[in-house]
């Protein structure tokens, strides 16, 4: 795929992403990193930051939406992040270290565990909300 | 200082935690951060998803930077992504109430599965 037709599949892909995290709480990182590296055909590690750069306008509107609503505590979950961001630096340090070969198979395995995760939600909440 | 701007070691161990994982994997993080904030931190699970939410604007901005200084970032793929996904959310938040959360889980759960085995099938 190249220009417009890669740029509306980016886009649908983008509302699939967006439904999915609205819905599950699931954020888009482990939908758009393997689309980015799947289909657009970009690097694991290209791919990886691409995917914060989707996640942060996202987590921009909904803490604004959750603010109007008076939900949460949007200062100490900055003061949270702040302190989060040596994390996140040092993450992306090891991530640019690792070949992307191996880079590829941690994030794998970190899906394949989010998606049991959510198989064993969805088996066991049966009666939660009964 | 202030004590409004201390913040509980417990929550610095958590946005670390969670800022870790976003940075290495590009993801929001959310997915350590929110069971932490519950069941180690006590906050409701309506609160701890709002807290992690917020937490994600400054990791996320502080994983942009480190790829983008090592050049990876794209950024009109992100825009298409981003303009799309903005969209979508307001669609997803709509439906919520109208569907059945544990279908809905169990088979995205196992979309999920099937893509790390393809990942892994490439790697």
């Amino acid at each position: 795929m190249s220009g417009p037709t890669l740029y509306a599949a980016l886009v649908a892909f983008g509302v699939l992403i967006g439904v999915a995290s609205g819905l599950l709480g699931v954020g888009g990182g482990t939908l758009a990193v393997p689309f980015l590296t799947l289909v657009v055909g970009l690097s694991q590690h290209s791919a990886e930051a691409t995917s914060l750069l989707v996640i942060l306008p996202t987590a921009v509107a909904g803490s604004l939406a959750l603010r109007r609503r008076r939900i949460g505590n949007l200062s100490l979950a900055l003061r949270l992040g702040v302190v989060g961001a040596v994390g996140s630096v040092l993450g992306a340090l090891l991530a640019l270290a690792l070949p992307a070969g191996t880079l590829r198979i941690v994030f794998a395995v970190f899906i394949g565990l989010v998606g049991l995760r959510l198989v064993r939600d969805g088996l066991v909440a049966e009666r939660r909300d009964a | 200082m202030r004590r409004s701007l201390m913040l509980d070691p417990k929550l610095a161990a958590i946005g670390i935690g969670g800022g870790l994982l976003s940075g290495l994997l590009g993801v929001g993080g959310g997915i350590v951060m929110v069971p932490l904030l519950v069941l180690w931190a006590s906050y409701g699970q309506r609160d701890a998803h709002a807290i992690s939410l917020g937490a994600i604007i400054p990791i996320s901005i502080a994983g942009i930077a480190t790829y983008g200084a090592a050049g990876e970032v794209r950024w009109w793929q992100a825009l298409g992504l981003a303009a799309g996904s903005i969209v979508g959310a307001q669609v997803g938040a709509g439906i919520l109430a109208r569907i059945d959360e544990r279908l809905l889980k169990i088979v995205f759960g196992t979309f999920l599965i099937g893509v790390a085995a393809l990942l892994g099938a490439k790697a």
